[in-house]
């Protein structure tokens, strides 16, 4: 028995490559993309074959509505909201399958109750609008010149039809509180590699005004913000053994991403790769008052 | 449900895959390969997630697929290189290999006995887990393992729980 375990030893030492956790993340992700999608169908249908039990309810028909009827929309605008004076509808959403890619997108609107507001709300909505289609448009592109690098490197077309590519744009209302309505909206693709981008807008409703880290945290924000994320970084390079390299980053500035979450604390998001190792994905530090 | 089901997979397949991966390694022999195997069975696994009964059976069914997946690829590698160029392959030193005698012969001997004995001491998985692995009646198992160990010469006392 003896010799047997000896041999375990030897098996236990066969090196693990560092590839293997970054394929392993990539498969993760591409299905957890497929799976959404199923999921968030099968959600939405059970919502509506329940009918209208809540406003809730009414606001996620509603937002279906908007996509496929434009006098529906316009209607749209004459119901209030009760209790809210920002509130995020579903614009426009589509899907586009052609031959192995499939093309899903979900672009959000803000509606701001206030007609002080609607020139802001304007704006916002072109920016978010922008920010959607132009990342469809790019992920098409690198997916051509992937495509085409991979036809050059002796790929033929037969596999490259084997392969699925999913582009998604998707958002999420991260939370909406009495004070802050936050909303995340990412655009993510996956084939050889997962790539992936967020956009997060924050509105101050108190102040009707969208919110920038400087004034959740004053003028000290970086200060603030950086002591904080310090302290989280060495506890979690102590429960994962990861090595984090935040001060190669860029650190925090204007553009830093963040969202409010639930409980009104600000919440700094790095994206994957930005300051550790990709397989612990996105690094999220919330930062207390 | 399903997603609750699925998010467990998921957190199993990314706390074990150093294990799959050695299992593959031990069946494929070298890194690119055995991270195909590992890569496939994750895919296989999370998008079949729905034939998975419930979250007791996760281990032995992602076993299952990996150990599929390592035989598909050498059964495709078979299939491609004719022997004589097999033959002519030249030793890579990269690759790690085990030099341990009990280890070679193991990898030896019959592919059910083998596949036993790996899952059972290199993987400490239980009797009935292997069973179900290998979708073989548990006796036949047990049959197996006893007469493995012995071409093995390993001598195991009578009241040792293998």
């Amino acid at each position: 028995m003896k010799r047997m375990m000896e041999t375990k030893q030897k098996y236990d030492e066969i090196p693990i490559p560092q590839e293997l956790s970054e394929r392993v993340m990539l498969e993760i992700e591409n299905a957890n993309i497929k799976h959404q999608q199923q999921w968030k169908k099968a959600r939405r249908l059970s919502i509506m074959k329940k009918g209208v039990t809540s406003v809730a309810a009414a606001i996620m028909v509603l937002a279906v509505g908007v996509n496929t009827s434009e006098s529906f929309a316009k209607g749209m605008i004459d119901i209030p909201v009760i209790g809210t004076i920002a509130n995020v509808l579903t614009f426009r959403s589509y899907e586009e399958k052609k031959e192995n890619f499939d093309i899903t997108v979900e672009i959000p609107s803000i509606e701001l109750i206030s007609e002080d507001l609607k020139e802001l709300e304007k704006e916002t909505n072109k920016d978010i609008y922008t920010f959607c289609e132009q990342y469809v448009e790019q992920a098409k592109q690198r997916m051509y010149e992937y495509k085409q690098a991979f036809l050059e490197t002796g790929g033929t077309e037969k596999e490259w039809n084997e392969r699925s590519i999913i582009i998604k744009v998707w958002y999420e209302v991260k939370s909406q509180t009495d004070q802050y309505l936050s909303l995340m909206i990412t655009g993510a693709e996956s084939w050889a590699s997962a790539y992936s981008e967020t956009k997060y807008y924050n509105f101050d409703k108190k102040a009707g005004k969208w919110v920038t880290l400087r004034d959740v945290l004053g003028d000290d924000y970086r200060q603030i913000a950086e002591q904080s994320i310090q302290k989280q970084i060495e506890q979690r390079e102590k429960e994962t053994g990861m090595q984090y390299w935040y001060e190669d980053s860029e650190g925090i500035n204007e553009n830093t991403k963040f969202y409010m979450n639930e409980t009104g604390n600000l919440v700094i998001v790095f994206e994957k790769y930005e300051i550790a190792p990709g397989a612990a994905g996105q690094q999220e530090f919330q930062i207390e008052k | 449900m399903k997603q609750e089901l699925y998010d467990k997979l998921v957190t199993y397949i990314i706390e074990n895959q150093d294990k799959f991966y050695r299992l593959a390694f031990s069946y494929v022999k070298n890194q690119d390969d055995a991270l195909d195997v590992v890569q496939n069975a994750v895919c296989k696994a999370l998008s079949h997630y729905t034939d998975l009964r419930n979250e007791n059976a996760i281990k032995t069914w992602i076993y299952r697929i990996v150990l599929n997946e390592s035989f598909a690829l050498l059964n495709t590698k078979k299939q491609i290189i004719p022997i004589e160029e097999y033959c002519e392959i030249p030793y890579e030193e990269k690759d790690f290999e085990i030099h341990d005698d009990l280890y070679t012969q193991i990898d030896h001997m019959e592919k059910d006995t083998k596949n036993i004995i790996k899952l059972r001491f290199f993987e400490e998985l239980e009797l009935n887990e292997i069973a179900q692995v290998l979708k073989m009646n548990l006796n036949t198992v047990k049959t197996k393992l006893y007469r493995g160990l012995k071409t093995l010469k390993i001598a195991v006392e009578k009241e040792e729980n293998i």
